[in-house]
């Protein structure tokens, strides 16, 4: 009992901050057909810029200024760099946000060094939100929690609720005609490419006092939160959600469990075989538990190729 | 034709006996100088660039100030491969590379086939940082030298010192990444429960630097009880590992290798205290002048693994002036011959090559984190205390037997 209900306290959290990194890219590439592979470089800017600020104003004055400014930097990349190549396709967009990438670490390191920064989160959210069974639960994972959720139901309802959400729906799947009603296409790209890169950097503000605020950071989430939004469906904000709740649970199972294949083996009267065999039938599951999600994308783009909730089969 | 390539023969010939006491020695690293692991790579190359910098102020080779040149790897074994034929144009003598047991890996293979086929123009391999233990086992090789502990050294230091304290326990946990490095302290630390008179209540290999999310690993070791946990993780995983600790209010002693990686202490905070490292050497453990002499040449204190790399370089630098007084052409076997011969007094314990594999046998330090640190870490009032130098004759351990070395003539 122990185990399931702190294994699944883990994975929903874990799978909330998922989602709070890849509602961005989600509704980036939703809206706008665009695959940012600089979307976890505006996560770790927003760490960073959080991080600065914070040494100097306060760990709040952090929290709002790194949304704003990364969404202020995502709207210059979209107006300067990303609208140039967009007549030619995707395959440049791709080339030139995955040169933003390299370019934003390099940056980076030059401006705050090689190491890890102290970015702390305030002393008042350093408690413990409860004790399960003799252990304490931070609060601050809570708080993630909170904060992606809140994401959440703001964009959900922002698009589906809203006449703001209604242009920029339809900015997407007729941009003529929506130009040709009156409204300024070109502004509700440039705004949408902010709103995604302001999330990222709310979500590197959130995230970078919990996990260390390094110059890798871009590079360990990069990866996971493409298959998320691959897994859910491109585009689909439910579908990243349910996602990201399904490969933060799957992870934090998964490292409880001492299985491998001999002992599955064992079943059938074979375990002593596949011990000898030794390699990937003794590899326990717990040591490829990051390996999981990627399987799991594997599977449903075997099975789903539009991802669990995405409407383009 | 053939008169012409006589001559051209004859050319080369009188050009390679020409006197070269003006050839310099050229040393070239091969490190991780960007990309992911970059932090570690620079500290080696800041090392050996201190260690170089001494040769040169003291008169170089052969009168003839020693030349390094820096090539990044980017992290990875290609590129490292590349880089070794460009060290090989550009006529390379000994190459120093740390960062990555894989790198290390590709390296020590390409000096050695590079030695095969180009005898009396040898390539020197000094490994400063690379620990896995197949570099002096299977894959060991004359040319290559390993100026850095290994697993079993690190583990046996831990073991023993804090079972002196009395701060070890009865219950240990292992937890480590999965590859070449943690699987070697993994089966360290099952190799010493007699020793330490301990019980290994649970063993784990995860991911490398892929994980974001310990707290599901917290609550495992947790389920197990354990007093202590060792760990050979470094960077995230170690950081990311201790910090999941400390928030679950985990009640456990990590014991580490990497823990001074520098931003380790200032992230975890209070957490990090009461925890152990075994390394090659802490500033609290010596009397100061190595770390006030660096300090002035590279503008602060030597830290994580810059040390073991300037003591490289130092052992060095007496196996040239043995090899040196002797004048003539840059010889790297007669370079090598000398190293094997060298014990270098390093600040905290002379370190000596073990002929058999090339493995030095030095001593490990043991610290602990304190608060109020004569040497404090990353500007907080924190840092590394000396519990204990464990001399190499103790850390050691026996020569793998997959080592077969080919001595040269």
């Amino acid at each position: 009992m122990e185990f399931y209900l702190i294994s699944t306290l883990n994975g929903v959290i874990y799978g909330l901050l998922l989602f709070m990194v890849s509602a961005g890219l989600t509704l980036i590439f939703g809206m706008m057909g665009v695959l940012n592979f600089a979307h976890a470089s505006f996560y770790m800017l927003g760490a960073y810029v959080a991080y600065a600020v914070s040494s100097a104003a306060g760990f709040w004055v952090g929290l709002l200024v790194a949304p704003a400014f990364v969404g202020i930097v995502g709207m210059l990349v979209e107006r300067f760099l990303l609208r140039r190549v967009h007549a030619f396709g995707h395959a440049h967009e791709l080339l030139l946000t995955f040169g933003l990438a390299l370019i934003v670490e390099e940056a980076v390191k030059l401006v705050f060094g090689d190491f890890p920064v102290n970015y702390q989160m305030a002393d008042t959210l350093r408690f413990a939100a409860f004790t399960v069974y003799g252990t304490d639960y931070p609060f601050y994972r809570v708080f993630m929690g909170i904060v992606a959720i809140v994401m959440f139901v703001a964009l959900w309802l922002l698009l589906s609720r809203t006449r703001i959400g209604i242009v920029v729906r339809a900015a997407e799947r007729l941009p003529q005609m929506a130009e040709a009603l009156g409204h300024n296409i070109p502004v509700v790209f440039t705004s949408v490419f902010g709103a995604g890169a302001a999330l990222a950097g709310l979500a590197g503000a959130v995230a970078g006092a919990f996990y260390p605020t390094n110059p890798n950071m871009a590079l360990e989430l990069g990866v996971i939160v493409f298959v998320v939004v691959v897994v859910g469906g491109l585009g689909s904000l439910q579908g990243s959600l349910l996602a990201s709740l399904l490969i933060g649970l799957f992870s934090s199972f998964a490292v409880g469990i001492d299985w491998s294949a001999a002992d599955l083996l064992a079943l059938v009267g074979l375990g002593d075989w596949a011990r000898t065999m030794g390699g990937l039938m003794t590899m326990q599951v717990s040591s490829i538990s990051a390996t999981i999600p990627f399987a799991l994308m594997l599977l449903v783009l075997l099975v789903r190729p539009a991802g669990l909730m995405g409407e383009r089969g | 034709m053939r008169h012409i390539s006589l001559i051209a023969l004859v050319v080369a010939g009188s050009l390679s006996a020409a006197p070269l006491a003006a050839k310099p020695l050229k040393i070239g690293i091969i490190e991780s100088l960007s990309g992911a692991q970059t932090s570690t790579g620079r500290m080696f190359a800041n090392g050996v660039h201190y260690g170089i910098d001494r040769i040169n102020a003291a008169g170089g080779v052969n009168g003839e100030p020693v030349e390094v040149v820096e090539y990044d790897n980017a992290g990875g074994p290609t590129e490292a491969a590349d880089k070794f034929r460009q060290a090989q144009a550009d006529g390379i003598n000994i190459i120093i590379q740390g960062a990555s047991s894989a790198i290390a890996g590709q390296l020590t293979e390409d000096a050695r086939k590079h030695n095969i086929r180009n005898p009396g123009n040898e390539m020197m391999y000094i490994n400063v940082g690379a620990e896995a233990m197949e570099l002096t086992g299977e894959k060991c090789h004359f040319y290559h030298f390993r100026y850095t502990s290994t697993a079993p050294m690190r583990v046996n230091a831990l073991i023993s010192t804090m079972k002196e304290q009395g701060t070890l326990g009865t219950r240990v946990y292992s937890l480590n990444q999965n590859y070449s490095w943690g699987q070697d302290m993994q089966a360290a630390t099952a190799a010493d429960t007699a020793m330490g008179d301990y019980e290994v209540v649970g063993e784990v290999l995860h991911d490398v630097n892929k994980i974001q999310d310990f707290a599901p690993f917290v609550a495992k070791i947790k389920a197990a009880n354990p007093d202590t946990v060792i760990t050979g993780n470094w960077s995230n995983d170690l950081l990311l590992l201790m910090k999941a600790a400390g928030d679950a209010g985990l009640k456990v002693r990590f014991a580490t290798a990497f823990l001074d990686q520098p931003g380790n202490i200032a992230n975890a905070g209070e957490t990090a205290l009461g925890h152990y490292i075994a390394n090659a050497y802490d500033n609290s453990a010596a009397d100061g002048s190595f770390a006030d002499d660096y300090k002035a040449a590279e503008g602060h204190l030597p830290t994580f693994v810059e040390p073991q790399a300037a003591f490289a370089v130092g052992a060095l630098q007496e196996a040239l002036a043995k090899v040196s007084s002797e004048g003539g052409d840059v010889n790297v076997t007669k370079i090598a011959e000398a190293l094997e011969d060298t014990t270098y007094e390093s600040p905290v314990g002379p370190i000596s090559v073990r002929k058999e594999d090339h493995q030095t046998i030095r001593p490990v330090v043991v610290s602990k984190v304190v608060k109020n640190a004569k040497y404090p870490a990353d500007d907080t009032d924190m840092g590394f205390q000396m519990v204990k130098v464990v001399p190499g004759e103790e850390a050691i351990y026996p020569v793998q037997s997959s080592c077969e070395m080919k001595r040269p003539g």
